[in-house]
């Protein structure tokens, strides 16, 4: 069959394109162009630079498959930048790569391959589809290390029968090995880290060149006693521990932001601990299940164990069986039964029930 | 697919060079390989080679010898003119052009008005024509270069540089002008001196000939200062060892192109209306310049409800090159400044795709071109 394979340059969706063509599909290569400077130009550090899409162009050469850059800037900007920046600026902490899926990537991709008469899309995420009856289910992959379906929930049952993740049974060691017998110029490259479109910089000094966010607040402590001052709430994420008033006897971290007061409030670890939290904008891969589940809320996080309460049908109230920390609104909250994804939505900074 | 079963319709972007062209590179090259500045017998030959092909090519574009300057190609001659004379002691002298440019001279308009200079620009109309009034109105007593191209790149819309060449001189005598006929030369039969052009863009790689050359014919009257600073080369005008094989080939392939003009650019002219007629009938389709004068090779395409990035690739996948805007160095096409200038609303804007027939096509291309872009549009409703 005809298939589109987004090929980003790194080795992973090397491997993808190259599997695929030695099971005898036509395979397409496609590098989404998502960010770009003032010029036009790739960005030089993070991943979608202009040298891995020169690395993608030359494993599509060697495998010999029609290969074409399509631009998604304009649409990656207005929805993922302009959406990261926001979110800083209301304190809370923002997972691009997620929104990124969610509104980009395969929203615009599947929609081409449709064009393009492609029966299916592949990508090279570390995550399993297995069709049930009907109905196509997402779940972890077997290689739990690279496990990636935390940023691919909100895709649907309808979506996934029109993709393929031919990594999610094999290794990324594997995938390596895969890379150097086929004399894939990728085999040995560093996997990347960075947020793309910020590179190795630090993500502040990224927001605040866009926009003035100094908005000063003042810092408390749990009680309510003032202990300090602050340039602006973007300087903060929920767990901090960086950057704050020191001079106690115990750790500090950044417990709470007040998006309205501009108030930053600070405790110790335990004051991190969280025993609810609702999510929003919610979605859901088929049916909402509701026994036997566990959330990780960020990516490739522990699972801990849950039960969940429906507010609407975007909100959900998720409550934890044991209490935990790190739990920071505007990452996401994705909910799964066993390996299988259920759904997810965004932790919203409504509704913290605080475990002390 | 082979590549001799992929319908070739990009021939504004390159053409395959002519036997002949090829054919004279590989004589020239083993008879004329010397560096044509030396003092022995060798370089003699090569310095032979290379003043007969000027001669062969200024005669067949109806100058003078020394009115033709090699060049690396079209860039680079529209930089030439466009740059040379601003400097930045006097910064109340400026340049008129439009805004329907190749990228070669908005970017070197760019550079000048960087310098300090005013840079005004002529608008297109909605059809991609830029009016003489319009052109005028940019003139004034200290322009002293104006340039407009001679046929848009994109839509082929052919401006009317003759009435503007002339008006021109009675609004200032002294203001230099300039056109890239880089697009023009290869489907109108143009007459520098008698259309009033006094520099021009040319490249031979549009014709035929080979990349990396090309010429700026340069009225007798100015002397540009040197672009490039070196060796003598040139009429001491563009320092850089000379690439006679190259010139010579594209003196060759310049020959051939006029001798058969009438016949390629007939066959041009027919297949294109050929393909133009058959999508009209089978598809909601709106050509560009549709009803003004347009050089015959271009054909610019608005398909309803069709985004042309993915139509390109449907089509490429389908054994038919053609392209889209311009392509910035990682290869992502994106829409076109010119459709920009002629008011295209946003929402048809990537809707665009530009055929182009040269002198490799044949008598069939047109429909056959027609028949697969019919196909792949209808598939993708």
């Amino acid at each position: 069959m005809r298939i589109l394979v987004a090929m980003s340059g790194g080795v992973d969706s090397s491997v993808v394109a190259a599997l695929l063509k030695e099971q005898g599909h036509e395979v397409i290569g496609v590098t989404m162009k998502l960010w770009e400077g003032p010029e036009g130009e790739m960005p030089e550090t993070g991943c979608c630079t202009a040298s891995d899409s020169e690395d993608a162009r030359k494993v599509a050469s060697k495998l010999d498959i029609p290969y074409y850059v399509l631009d998604y800037t304009e649409s990656f900007s207005k929805n993922v930048v302009d959406n990261f920046i926001d979110m800083y600026a209301q304190g809370l902490t923002p997972n691009p790569c997620v929104e990124c899926n969610r509104s980009v990537k395969f929203d615009h991709f599947l929609n081409q391959a449709k064009k393009l008469n492609c029966e299916k899309v592949a990508t090279g995420h570390y995550a399993k589809i297995i069709k049930n009856e009907n109905f196509y289910e997402l779940h972890k992959a077997d290689y739990l290390d690279k496990d990636q379906s935390y940023v691919l929930h909100m895709l649907k049952s309808d979506d996934l029968e029109n993709i393929l993740f031919p990594l999610g049974e094999i290794t990324k060691p594997e995938v390596r090995q895969i890379a150097a017998r086929l004399g894939l110029k990728t085999a040995f490259k560093k996997d990347s880290q960075d947020i793309c479109f910020v590179g190795k910089k630090d993500y502040r000094s990224f927001v605040e060149k866009r926009i003035d966010l100094t908005s000063p607040g003042e810092i408390f402590d749990v009680d309510g006693n003032k202990v300090g001052n602050h340039n602006g709430i973007h300087e903060f994420t929920v767990g901090q521990r960086k950057g704050l008033p020191g001079g106690q006897a115990t750790p500090r971290y950044v417990t709470k932001i007040n998006v309205q007061n501009k108030n930053v409030i600070i405790g110790e670890q335990k004051d991190l601990l969280v025993e609810s939290f609702i999510i929003e904008d919610v979605s859901i891969v088929k049916d909402i299940e509701y026994d036997n589940l566990t959330v990780q809320t960020r990516y490739n996080s522990e699972d801990l164990n849950c039960k969940i309460n429906k507010i609407s049908d975007n909100e959900l109230l998720v409550e934890l069986i044991e209490p935990a920390s790190s739990i920071a609104p505007g990452q996401f909250g994705v909910l799964f039964s066993g390996t299988k994804v259920i759904g997810g939505g965004r932790i919203s900074s409504k509704l913290m029930e605080s475990a002390s | 697919m082979k590549n001799k079963d992929y319908l070739y319709l990009d021939h504004a972007a390159s053409t395959p060079m002519r036997k002949a062209a090829i054919t004279e590179y590989v004589t020239a090259e083993s008879f004329g390989f010397a560096n044509s500045s030396g003092g022995h017998k060798l370089s003699r030959d090569s310095k032979n080679l290379l003043e007969d092909s000027r001669e062969k090519i200024a005669s067949l574009l109806d100058v003078a010898p020394g009115e033709i300057i090699f060049t690396s190609g079209g860039t680079e001659a529209d930089n030439w003119t466009i740059k040379s004379l601003f400097n930045s002691t006097k910064l109340d002298e400026n340049l008129v052009t439009s805004n329907i440019e190749h990228e070669a001279v908005l970017a070197s308009a760019e550079w000048v008005s960087s310098l300090g200079h005013k840079v005004n620009y002529a608008k297109s109309n909605n059809e991609g024509l830029v009016e003489e009034d319009e052109f005028l109105d940019h003139v004034n007593e200290k322009t002293i270069v104006a340039s407009l191209m001679w046929g848009n790149n994109e839509t082929g819309v052919i401006q009317p540089i003759s009435q503007i060449s002339k008006a021109l001189k009675s609004a200032n005598e002294s203001t230099l002008f300039h056109s890239d006929v880089v697009q023009g030369i290869i489907s109108e039969n143009i007459n520098f001196h008698n259309s009033g052009i006094e520099s021009a863009a040319i490249s031979a790689h549009k014709i035929g000939g080979p990349k990396g050359v090309g010429a700026m014919f340069i009225n007798n009257k100015y002397k540009l200062p040197s672009f490039l600073h070196g060796g003598k080369q040139e009429l001491e005008r563009r320092a850089g060892t000379v690439d006679v094989p190259g010139i010579a080939s594209f003196a060759a392939a310049l020959e051939e192109q006029q001798n058969k003009f009438d016949d390629e650019v007939g066959m041009m002219k027919e297949e294109r209306e050929i393909f133009e007629d058959k999508l009209k009938n089978s598809l909601e389709v709106v050509i560009v310049g549709d009803s003004i004068d347009r050089l015959p090779h271009i054909s610019n395409i608005q398909f309803a409800d069709i985004n042309s990035e993915v139509l390109l690739i449907e089509l490429d996948l389908n054994g038919l090159g053609v392209s889209r805007g311009s392509a910035c160095a990682s290869g992502a096409q994106k829409p076109s400044h010119v459709l920009e200038a002629m008011n295209v609303d946003e929402k048809f804007i990537n809707n665009h795709l530009r055929f182009s027939f040269g002198w490799s096509n044949q008598k069939g291309d047109g429909s056959k071109a027609a028949d697969i872009v019919i196909k792949a549009v209808q598939g993708m409703k």
